[in-house]
């Protein structure tokens, strides 16, 4: 009995080793280490005590070192991407080989460790997390600020064609704004039996013309990392740009005001909606009109720390503020994906479903190519 | 062996088949030890679990030595890392490319056989080589390992050390180790010459490993002294490979019995 007791005891000893062992896979060191210390054992000979970069003597290349401090820099992307790099080294998210990978040196726990050590080199806590940057649905506009330059493109599937475009520019100002830019462009089917607008002597075929140029700004009202919440309001002004001899833009200013949210939720799906009005001031040329728009989604990562697929369903509706005004509802099921290793290149493709009117209205293939450019040049990162 | 039953004829008959037993028991006993002698020969040769050879094995010997100038030893200026220079126990650590003793024969050079190999594909052995940093250098500076063999990289200083290779018909790494005494292991599949390695942090830690996918090389000591054992009789292009200086080679014949000697050299003046 004495015996069995002994190599019970034996036994639990190995198990309780074996545990420690598997806590602590590929580290030589047994002690239990802070971010800190992790940090300054792993990180700070090249990227400073302080995080903003060692000294240019101490370091044996010269490839610029990122500002951890920077709030711009350092709170934009989320956790996962900071673990990707410092786990597979640079070159997994397309940076320099110069970043060596730590996952043989780091267990991922000690990695996030490190990780929340540096994201408190930039203590201000105004800026919103890159956690709660969702992935950008079609039409519902996201509550994160951006600094981004998309190609959106939607293409009527019936009778008479057209294909709407817009080049849409974002740019980040401050910790929580950002204004907007938005040059929109089409060409259309003008045969005189489809459409009104081009003249009488038109021999009819495709036309091209401007849309309505819209500025916008938008501003983070409310955000939380912890409850994965945002909240932002905008105003975006639509302007009477449009070529309308040709059947393009409104003819009149609108105003557009909403709000925008964004909500991550359990199984790592997210909410994003958005809702306001679009006020005309010529409500001959064009009805005011109310807009809700929502979508849903979640990520997949193909193997552990490549492409990044999105499947979203968007429910959209919009109502003219007018006595008989009519209410539309859409349904538009999308896929983003991921183009390159850096990830700040990505597509979307979807199709906009009506769901009622479907006599006066046709289905639309939607799609957009957009490029964060803070994170680096159109051709870096592949 | 079993028949006891006393006959004359089943007697004679019993004899007859016990000396022949005897007879070819015996000559299977010589015959597999014979074999098991060569074999284990070739073994030696080749590394543990593989058979290089059956034809008998003799040794290549020789020295590579530098004919040229020799550069001035420079010498490493430690002083970014704290841990680096303190390990260095207050000796002035020097840069030495090319590294020759006072009769001109030169260290670290890779040489191997080149041309004229009749083995085809030999699985790696069992046994790792370890590349180490140690005091902030590699140690060994040069080092060559089969195909498939696994190499142990071991960081034995307390400061961090990242391991940057850069190969060309491997696949490249580059990895972190910041702490005193972890290792990685790593191992190349193609036949490569100076793949180099590189600390980014300590600009003056260099290293090269070569891959072979044969046993037949080695790396010269100081005084530029190399050895190939177990390589069977034949002609054979010999090569050396040195970081800075190339590669120069020669041609060798060895012969059924004893061994060869080469004497290769790297011609120039300063590089």
């Amino acid at each position: 009995m004495t015996d069995m007791r002994r190599r019970s005891r034996l036994r639990r000893g190995v198990w309780a080793w074996l545990l420690v062992a598997l806590a602590w896979p590929n580290s030589a060191s047994g002690q239990e280490m802070t971010g800190e210390e992790l940090y300054r054992a792993g990180c700070a000979s090249c990227h400073g005590e302080d995080g903003r970069g060692a000294d240019r003597e101490k370091v044996a290349f010269d490839v610029p070192l990122p500002d951890f401090a920077d709030c711009s820099f350092a709170s934009r992307e989320p956790d996962l991407d900071w673990i990707a790099v410092s786990h597979q080294g640079g070159p997994v998210r397309g940076f320099d080989r110069t970043m060596p990978a730590f996952g043989e040196a780091f267990s991922q726990g000690q990695l996030q460790e490190i990780i929340a050590h540096i994201r408190d080199f930039c203590g201000d806590p105004r800026w919103p997390r890159g956690e709660l940057n969702f992935p950008r649905p079609l039409l519902t506009e996201k509550a994160y600020p951006e600094d981004e330059l998309l190609w959106e493109v939607g293409a009527r599937t019936q009778s008479p064609g057209e294909v709407g475009n817009a080049i849409v520019y974002e740019r980040r100002f401050g910790s929580k704004s950002q204004i907007e830019l938005i040059v929109p462009f089409g060409f259309q089917d003008a045969t005189p039996t489809h459409i009104a607008g081009p003249p009488a002597d038109s021999t009819g075929g495709w036309v091209a013309g401007m849309g309505d140029i819209a500025l916008a700004v938008k501003h983070v009202l409310l955000h939380s990392l912890g409850s994965g919440s945002i909240l932002s309001a905008a105003l975006e002004v639509k302007l009477p740009t449009g070529t309308t001899s040709n059947g393009f833009g409104a003819g009149t200013t609108r105003l557009e005001p909403f709000l925008a949210f964004g909500q991550s939720l359990p199984a790592e799906i997210f909410l994003q909606a958005q809702g306001g009005w679009e006020i005309s001031t010529n409500t001959e040329k064009a009805p005011s009109e109310a807009f809700w728009r929502a979508a849903f989604g979640r990520t997949w990562t193909q193997g552990r720390w490549g492409r990044a697929w999105t499947p979203m369903v968007e429910v959209v509706g919009a109502a003219e503020l007018e006595a008989d005004g009519a209410t539309d509802w859409s349904l538009v099921p999308q896929l983003q994906v991921t183009l390159n290793k850096r990830q700040h290149i990505m597509a979307n493709i979807g199709v906009g479903l009506p769901v009622n009117r479907t006599e006066v209205r046709s289905p639309e293939v939607l799609f957009y190519v957009l490029w964060e450019w803070f994170d680096g040049g159109l051709f870096a990162g592949w | 062996m079993g028949n006891l039953d006393g006959s004359p004829s089943a007697a004679s008959s019993s004899g007859a088949r016990w000396a022949a037993n005897l007879f070819f028991g015996a000559l299977t006993v010589t015959l597999a030890a014979y074999c098991t002698l060569m074999v284990s020969g070739a073994v030696r040769a080749a590394g543990a679990g593989e058979i290089g050879s059956i034809h008998g094995t003799v040794s290549l010997g020789g020295t590579v030595e530098f004919s040229g100038a020799v550069p001035e030893p420079e010498p490493i200026d430690m002083a970014a890392d704290e841990y680096c220079e303190s390990a260095q126990e207050g000796k002035q650590v020097l840069d030495r490319p090319i590294e020759v003793d006072e009769n001109g024969f030169l260290r670290d050079v890779v040489v191997h056989v080149k041309e004229g190999l009749q083995t085809g594909a030999l699985a790696a052995p069992e046994q790792s080589e370890l590349l180490d940093q140690k005091g902030c250098l590699y140690a060994p500076r040069s080092l060559a390992v089969r195909a498939g063999q696994t190499l142990v990289i071991r960081n034995s200083d307390e400061t961090l050390h990242n391991v940057n290779v850069t190969a060309q018909a491997n696949r490249g790494f580059n990895i972190g180790q910041p702490i005193k005494g972890i290792e990685a292991k790593r191992s190349f599949d193609e036949p490569e010459l100076g793949i180099r390695v590189a600390c980014d942090i300590h600009g003056w830690m260099h290293a090269s490993i070569s891959v072979f996918d044969h046993p037949y090389f080695d790396v010269t000591a100081p005084g530029g002294a190399f050895s190939i054992e177990g390589l069977p009789p034949g002609d054979y292009v010999v090569e050396a490979w040195h970081p800075v200086l190339g590669t120069t080679e020669a041609s060798v014949q060895v012969p059924a019995t004893g061994s060869a000697e080469i004497r290769l050299t790297f011609e120039g003046g300063s590089p």
